[in-house]
């Protein structure tokens, strides 16, 4: 008889709080959140704004401590590190796509892609590069600075530096959030087509039911907890729920 | 990361061009005090009188003493202090035997100099009388002529005269008719030489002594052993062996004094230079941080450590500094010429002296300003550390961050420091320890301004708040508004505009401190109404003295002296009727100069514990100490100096005994004294006196000016920068603005609003500054504490300001209105 460990999820929050300021300004962001983001899957986070959206993706990427609980990357246990090892964390082991001001202007879109690497002292793998930079389809601007890309193409820029390092999650706060809607469902589409061709996991916050309807699993967040995890979403069935909550009224 | 820092770099290069210029000016300026210091150091002062003879015997142009300090242990450590004389030295004249008895001496030449002016010569500089026994130590040949006997001179090749013409000659002894007997083949720069009979140089010079003694090898002598052994024949006398550059230093008293002078200024100028520097670039550096908040948030959060950002920081400081600094060195090169230059013309560095260039200064300024550079991006760089990697996920941009409890705090020890050295400054009573203090406590307090400007930035933006939104309703109510949230950006504004109206007003206003304060002494103290002004021989004293009408007329003569170690400025006078001329200031004694008494200041009396009757020795500006006795104790030394001394005490050792003024009471009337003073002499009334002070002094100021000129211009330029980068910085802020709805009229009435009260607040505070460093500074040096503000320049300095403030800001302001 042979015992299968499970393989860990990729990132697993138990009981995360966070709390901004304190005493009578003290804002509670997260309630005690518990949640699995399986291996290989697109999730997305909805909810009013305000409910939490950003501090859960933060906390759970690392880019934040929670003020307790525990956040695991894969085996790794984020809660405790130091500052410099979260962020050398967040260099190889984590992605990010963000709803603008991804790329640093002085340098090349093939720059910015590798610039993980540079900042980990080493070298980028030149065929990988091109590999990823061909899928989110920019190998003909290799050499831009991004004030010469249109938003979109800019965004996809920050896809590839956030696919580069192979990371076991890619996070995204509103990727599409200052795109048209042409635009934004090409970017929807690269992100899902990671997922199903790479394997990629993918975390990405959202206002738009339409972007959350290319997730697996959509997570509702409400004042801080998550209320509900629907999986096999449709944009009608996410924008009832979100009305339910009281996003729309 | 070095990569990555020279693209960030030349992508921003807006960003640093603030950094760039003040690195650029702080190298220059550096530069150009470190050549002045490098002179004071090295500057060598080649031999003319001299040049003709190896050795020269003369007196030791300095004094010593040695300070024992008691280590603790039981052991007692000897320090032997050395500074320079100036006064010539004079030695007896029967070292000339001794000297001559030393093998390998071939012959001496004596030589005895004194005062001797050729009345309606051309040449401008000094002119000094001696035997023709000492022409060949030049040497100095006939080209006409025969050599002097009684009643006759030889006269050098640029005085124009010729062979038998009768010229007229000043000496202390009064005016001479001697006949011209040669011309010489030569003559020297800046110096013009009267020779005279030996038996005449003798009478007119000091008795039985010398003022150098040339000594002619024997042929095949080895000049260096030679010189060693008339070294070791003089020991225990008090003659001294010169060979070398040291004969030129012999000659050029006054050069050692010019070479202190230039030291301690181009310490101090430099050293302010480099602490502005530091200010500005860490104040410029702040705020292009402050503008790629979101690129390092962004950095940080894709996996940039603290460290790393840090490091890069620290390169583009490095890269910039290291464009800047060769750059600026080699323009300090140009600027440190024309420093020497205009030292030169205002006397400052003396005709002997050359400019030493060397590749000294620039080298070290280069570095001074790369370390500058460096240090000012690792302050800036502290505020990097706690950018928050979320910040590059949150849409709004950066929310002003609190002020840090780190800044906080150092600004409060600035404070504290600066407090500190107000206590200390307004103790000091001499000038060269005020000086460089009063210009560190500015510095001092700028920086507590700098560090603290942020609070001082919100709190006034919090009051001015509802007054300016009633006052200039939307464009107030935004520019109060800003002013609150970017506090950090006002301040860093603030900053530049308060160090420039600060310093400017210190630097301009010490000197007219201290005028006011000698002039208003000497309006109390002169009791004469006329003064006869130039060189006064004694026999025109007498002449003037029998003028009908005259009751009283005072010789005076300034020195410099010793007692101790503490070096005065003294005054020569007269003794005769001296109360109806001067007045001092008595607070204690009875004021006479008879004999051997002497009167000093109270400010000196504390320093040396005299009192009325005691008994104390006085090192003359010649090195020979004269025992006097304190007969009165004064006040107003800013006027007439620590030590009032009889005149004929200060004439016997000094190098031209010849009275520089003549003080007249009485009723007689200017043309009778014109015609008794003769030629040569100015009669000044009180309005006229007082007039050739002004322009003395104003010449005095001059020379502080131009050096700290240049610290202001610095100021200025880097107050243009600050504020012009914070704006064109806007040019997004702005488009939202009119996008909203703001006219543009609103959005330039906004920028003019908040440009208004960084000027308003920047004077306030910057006015602050210099009143309290200028208090401080008078009630030490002055006694009172009133700081000469002259209302009129400080106008000018606070509507400079302004203006620099208005174009920087607005012109960038409509640039970037324009632009959308
Ligand atoms: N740095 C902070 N300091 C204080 N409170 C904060 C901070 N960041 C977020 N908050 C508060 O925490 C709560 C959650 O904020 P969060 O940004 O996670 O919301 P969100 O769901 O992402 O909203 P949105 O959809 O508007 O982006 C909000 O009430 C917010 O005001
Ligand atoms: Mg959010």
């Amino acid at each position: 008889m042979s015992t299968t460990v499970a393989a860990p999820p990729a990132v697993r929050l138990e009981s995360v709080t966070k709390t901004y300021g304190k005493g009578a300004n003290a804002v509670r962001a997260l309630r005690s959140v518990s949640v699995d983001i399986p291996r290989g899957s697109f999730t997305a986070v909805m909810g009013p704004s305000g409910s939490g959206k950003s501090t859960f993706l933060h906390c759970a990427a690392g880019l934040d401590h929670p003020t307790s609980g525990s956040v695991r990357l894969g085996d790794t246990e984020l809660a405790g590190m130091s500052e410099t090892a979260l962020t050398k964390l967040r260099r190889t082991r984590v992605g990010f796509v963000f709803q603008s001001f991804n790329l640093v202007p002085a340098l090349t879109v093939t720059e910015n892609v590798t610039l993980p690497f540079r900042l980990a002292g080493q070298k980028a793998d030149k065929e990988w590069t091109a590999e990823v930079l061909r899928r989110v389809g920019l190998e003909q601007r290799a050499g831009h600075r991004p004030s010469e890309l249109s938003g979109g193409q800019q965004q996809r820029v920050a896809v590839a530096r956030a696919l580069v390092t192979r990371p076991e999650v890619v996070f995204g706060d509103e990727p599409t959030g200052a795109l048209d809607t042409v635009t934004a469902k090409e970017i929807l589409n690269l992100l899902r087509a990671t997922v199903d061709a790479m394997g990629q996991t993918v975390v990405m916050v959202t206002h738009d039911p339409v972007a959350a309807s290319y997730a697996d699993t959509v997570l509702f967040l409400a004042d801080g907890d998550i209320v509900e995890a629907m999986s096999s979403p449709t944009a009608d069935k996410v924008a009832e729920r979100m009305t339910h909550l009281g996003a729309w009224s | 990361m070095l990569g990555l820092a020279l693209r960030t770099l030349r992508s921003r290069l807006s960003g640093f061009v603030g950094a760039f210029v003040a690195l650029l000016c702080a190298a220059a300026m550096v530069t150009a005090c470190g050549i002045l210091l490098d002179t004071g150091l090295r500057g060598t002062v080649p031999p003319q009188r001299y040049a003709g003879t190896p050795i020269i015997v003369a007196g030791d142009q300095e004094v010593h003493w040695t300070t024992s300090k008691d280590k603790g242990d039981g052991e007692v450590k000897e320090k032997t202090k050395s500074k320079p004389l100036t006064e010539r030295a004079w030695i007896p004249a029967d070292l000339a035997a001794k000297v001559a008895a030393v093998p390998g001496v071939a012959a001496v030449r004596t030589e005895v100099t004194f005062p001797a002016t050729v009345i309606g010569a051309p040449g401008d500089g000094e002119s000094w009388g001696h035997g023709f026994e000492s022409a060949p130590l030049t040497p100095y040949a006939l080209a006409t002529g025969a050599e002097p006997k009684t009643g006759e001179v030889v006269l050098d090749a640029h005085s124009g005269a010729k062979t038998g013409d009768t010229v007229r000659v000043l000496t202390a002894d009064g005016v001479g008719e001697y006949k011209v007997s040669g011309i010489t083949a030569t003559a020297l720069d800046g110096q013009s030489s009267v020779f005279f009979s030996t038996d005449e140089a003798a009478r007119l010079a000091r008795a039985g002594q010398l003022t150098a003694i040339g000594v002619v090898p024997a042929p095949g002598t080895d000049t260096g052993a030679l010189a060693d052994a008339v070294r070791a024949a003089l020991t225990g006398t008090p003659g001294k062996v010169y060979t070398g550059d040291d004969r030129g230093r012999l000659e050029f008293v006054d050069a050692d004094a010019a070479r202190v002078k230039l030291i301690s200024m181009g310490g101090a100028i430099g050293g302010s230079a480099l602490l502005v520097a530091i200010l500005v670039v860490v104040g410029t550096f702040a705020l292009s941080m402050q503008q790629r908040h979101r690129e390092i948030a962004l950095l940080r959060a894709i996996g940039a450590t603290p460290r790393q950002m840090r490091s890069l920081i620290g390169r583009e400081a490095l890269l910039v500094g290291a464009t800047a600094a060769p750059l600026g060195a080699l323009a300090g090169i140009g600027l440190g010429v024309w420093l020497g230059s205009r030292f030169r013309d205002l006397g400052v560095l003396p005709e002997a002296l050359d400019l030493v260039i060397s590749p000294f200064p620039p080298i070290v300024a280069a570095l001074a300003t790369l370390l500058a550079a460096f240090v000012a991006a690792r302050v800036s760089a502290r505020g990097v550390i706690r950018v928050r990697p979320t910040e590059a996920l949150s849409e709004s941009g950066s929310a002003a961050p609190r002020v840090g409890v780190a800044r906080i705090l150092a600004g409060l020890l600035a404070v504290a420091g600066g407090v500190v050295l107000l206590i200390v400054l307004s103790g000091l009573r001499t000038e060269p320890a005020a000086g460089p203090v009063t210009f560190l406590t500015a510095i001092v307090w700028v920086v507590a301004l700098s560090l603290l400007g942020p609070l001082l930035a919100r709190a006034v933006a919090f009051l001015l708040t509802p007054v300016l939104s009633v006052l200039l309703r939307a464009g107030g109510y935004l520019a109060a508004k800003t002013a609150r949230a970017q506090a950090r950006r006002m301040a860093s504004v603030i900053t530049p505009l308060g160090l420039l109206v600060g310093m400017t007003a210190t630097i301009l206003f010490v000197p007219t401190t201290m005028g006011d304060a000698a002039a208003d002494d000497l309006r109390a103290g002169t009791l004469a109404s006329y003064t006869v002004a130039g060189h006064v021989p004694s026999s025109t004293a007498e002449a003037i003295r029998a003028v009908p009408g005259v009751t009283a007329a005072t010789e005076s003569l300034t020195t410099t002296v010793r007692v101790g170690q503490d070096k005065y400025r003294a005054q020569g006078l007269s003794a005769q009727n001296l109360t109806l001329t001067v007045d001092p200031g008595v607070v204690d004694g009875s004021f006479s100069l008879d004999g051997d008494h002497a009167a000093i200041s109270s400010l000196a009396a504390d320093q040396r514990g005299l009192s009325v009757g005691d008994k104390f020795t006085v090192t003359m500006g010649d090195g020979v100490h004269v025992e006097l006795t304190v007969s009165a104790i004064y006040s107003r030394h800013l006027g007439f100096g620590d030590l009032l001394l009889p005149y004929p005490v200060v004439a016997a050792h000094v190098d031209t005994p010849l009275a520089s003024t003549v003080l007249v009471s009485g009723t007689a009337d200017a043309a009778a004294l014109r015609a008794a003073a003769g030629p040569g002499l100015a009669v000044l009334n009180g309005a006229e006196t007082a007039d050739a002070r002004d322009a003395a002094a104003s010449a005095n100021a001059e020379v502080q000016l131009i050096a700290m000129g240049l610290i202001i211009a610095f100021a200025a330029i880097a107050a243009v920068n600050t504020l012009a980068m914070a704006t064109a910085d806007r040019a997004r802020e702005l488009a939202l603005l009119r996008l909203i709805g703001t006219t543009r009229r609103q959005v330039l009435l906004m920028l003019r609003t908040e440009t208004a009260v960084a000027v308003v607040l920047a004077a306030i505070v910057g006015t602050g500054i210099a009143l309290a460093t200028l208090t401080a500074f008078a009630s030490g040096m002055t006694g009172a504490a009133r700081p000469g503000f002259e209302l009129g320049t400080y106008a000018v300095i606070v509507g400079g300001a302004a203006a620099l403030a208005w174009i920087a800001t607005v012109l960038p302001g409509r640039v970037a209105l324009r632009r959308q």
